[in-house]
């Protein structure tokens, strides 16, 4: 049991390695996109309110507004920047022969690189909020929403992790996996609260998204963060419910998918 | 003039060749074909359904009003349709030249390596929602009035803010050769087409400025879309035009440089 272990505390040392070795990559890769995100966000809300603290829209002030935006640069931080992507490649190329050997699976290993790429994305976040709060720019909110945001937050990462884990095996199918993964990312972006809160989307639309996992992705875990009321245990219902069918999905395809595989340059 | 009438030919006939070719292996992946399509259009809806909702609140943004900001929006989807099926694809295929050794083989071709490197690859697909693109820039200028003059001068106008943006681009990429890993310089430049897709005035004084003569990318949208509404707004159009001189001098001395420093992997 102590070896099974073992492995895994490698292999997350190993992928903190691999993550960190280029800084600079990995910065504009990772924490670039979504920082110029907010930034457009806050220059345009700012036009918007024209720097008036009086004006509601949406029943947000511009303060109130600036502050989504911030708990949603660190939902996305910490939620949606997992870095799964090469998962699809090991399918193309034949690197997943590897994996059918070791005594360490295939989803261990991306499991493992998960967590490890969780560390360092906490400790991003982390850092981006004591700069938010020293800067002004978003309040922290009381130790108990605090938790329950983060806690929050990582229940939505994993299941991020599910979706991306998906969408990479199709790669037994699918020469080019990245194009499914850029129409999650736009449709979960614009469903979610990502892009504007949904206060501001027509009524009809947002009743259709309560029967759908998008406003949890964003919008809840912000609102959390905000002090907001929020059906909690309804989102981690909802969320796991999501989660339990994507992993029936993965097994499914993976299942169909290995007995096809002809392990390209072997 | 004759040779640069020759030189042109001859390019236009490569770059048939460079389509032809990659219309035949994008073909082939038929799923994926289907899916850059579907990826287009959900990108069209989100970007002008997100600013229709902010405009169900609220009069104007900036000067502009609902149809003159969805002009706005309409024109920079049609830029990305021409960007996503003319260089999107080689911006990508560049970190993998350089750092396969690929390029070796780009360099020994008798052709411009500009050329090679950021003309190569078409993508198809976006042949057929580049007019769901066109439609939209007619249904929102018809909105906006546009005069006729400016309809006829449209393609020009397209025609500068697609060189602009992919200049920028260009100069961008050159840094591809000085990391191992070019990934995050596509990052980068993606973040350039996000800073270009709002108008100028959403941004403060210093930073619009900043990214006025600087980093020239706001002028890829604003100063042709402010001279359409404002014909006294020529100001912008002129900057653009410097800024197409000047980053062309940047890029060719910045690619000799580059390629100066590039070691082949391959040999």
């Amino acid at each position: 049991m102590k070896n099974y272990w073992l492995k895994w505390w490698q292999t997350i040392k190993v992928t903190w390695v691999k993550h960190t070795a280029y800084r600079l990559n990995f910065f504009l890769q990772i924490i670039g996109p979504g920082l110029v995100f907010f930034f457009i966000k806050y220059q345009l809300w700012s036009s918007i309110y024209r720097g008036d603290q009086q004006t509601i829209i949406g029943g947000f002030t511009l303060d109130q507004m600036i502050q989504y935006h911030v708990w949603g640069f660190l939902v996305a931080l910490i939620a949606q920047a997992n870095g799964s992507w090469n998962l699809s490649e090991d399918i193309r190329m034949g690197r997943i022969s590897s994996y059918l050997i070791y005594p360490f699976q295939f989803h261990e290993y991306h499991t493992a690189s998960f967590v490890s790429f969780q560390f360092i994305q906490l400790f991003i976040a982390t850092f981006t909020l004591a700069l938010i709060v020293l800067t002004q720019l978003a309040f922290l909110p009381s130790l108990y929403y605090l938790i329950q945001g983060t806690l929050f937050t990582l229940f939505i990462s994993l299941f991020w992790f599910l979706l991306q884990y998906l969408v990479g095996i199709l790669a037994f199918w699918l020469e080019e996996t990245w194009i499914i993964r850029v129409i999650i990312s736009i449709v979960s972006y614009f469903l979610s609260g990502a892009i504007i809160p949904l206060d501001l989307y027509p009524k009809w639309l947002t009743h259709i998204l309560d029967y759908t996992p998008f406003p949890y992705l964003t919008y809840y875990p912000i609102q959390i963060f905000m002090e907001r009321p929020v059906p909690v245990f309804q989102g981690y219902f909802v969320i796991t419910l999501w989660m339990l069918i994507t992993i029936f999905f993965i097994n499914f395809v993976w299942k169909r998918g290995i007995k096809m595989y002809t392990a390209a340059g072997m | 003039m004759n040779s640069l009438i020759k030189s042109a030919s001859h390019y236009f006939s490569v770059y048939k060749n460079f389509v032809s070719t990659s219309t035949q292996v994008q073909a082939s992946f038929r799923t994926s074909f289907i899916l850059l399509i579907f990826m287009d259009l959900f990108f069209y809806i989100s970007s002008l359904a997100s600013v229709s909702f902010i405009f169900d609140h609220v009069e104007t943004i900036g000067p502009w009003g609902r149809e003159q900001l969805m002009f706005y929006i309409s024109y920079m989807l049609v830029i990305d349709a021409i960007h996503m099926m003319m260089f999107s694809h080689n911006f990508w295929q560049l970190s993998l030249y350089i750092r396969k050794g690929d390029l070796d083989f780009i360099l020994l071709k008798p052709l411009s390596s500009i050329f090679s490197c950021f003309f190569r690859h078409f993508r198809t697909p976006a042949l057929i929602t580049f007019p769901v693109a066109l439609f939209l820039l007619i249904y929102y200028g018809i909105a906006v009035d546009i005069s006729a003059i400016d309809w006829m001068l449209m393609p020009l106008y397209l025609t500068l803010s697609i060189t602009l943006i992919i200049l920028i681009e260009f100069i961008l990429s050159t840094a591809m050769f000085w990391m191992v890993e070019g990934t995050g310089i596509n990052f980068l430049r993606m973040q350039m087409q996000q800073l270009a897709r709002w108008p100028n005035f959403v941004f403060s004084d210093y930073i619009r400025k900043f990214l006025t003569t600087i980093i020239p990318v706001l002028l890829v949208g604003s100063a042709p879309v402010q001279f359409i509404y404002n014909k006294s707004r020529f100001e912008l159009l002129i900057v653009m035009i410097v800024a197409l001189i000047v980053l062309t001098k940047v890029l060719n001395t910045l690619w000799k440089v580059a390629l100066n420093n590039y070691e082949s992997a391959s040999s």
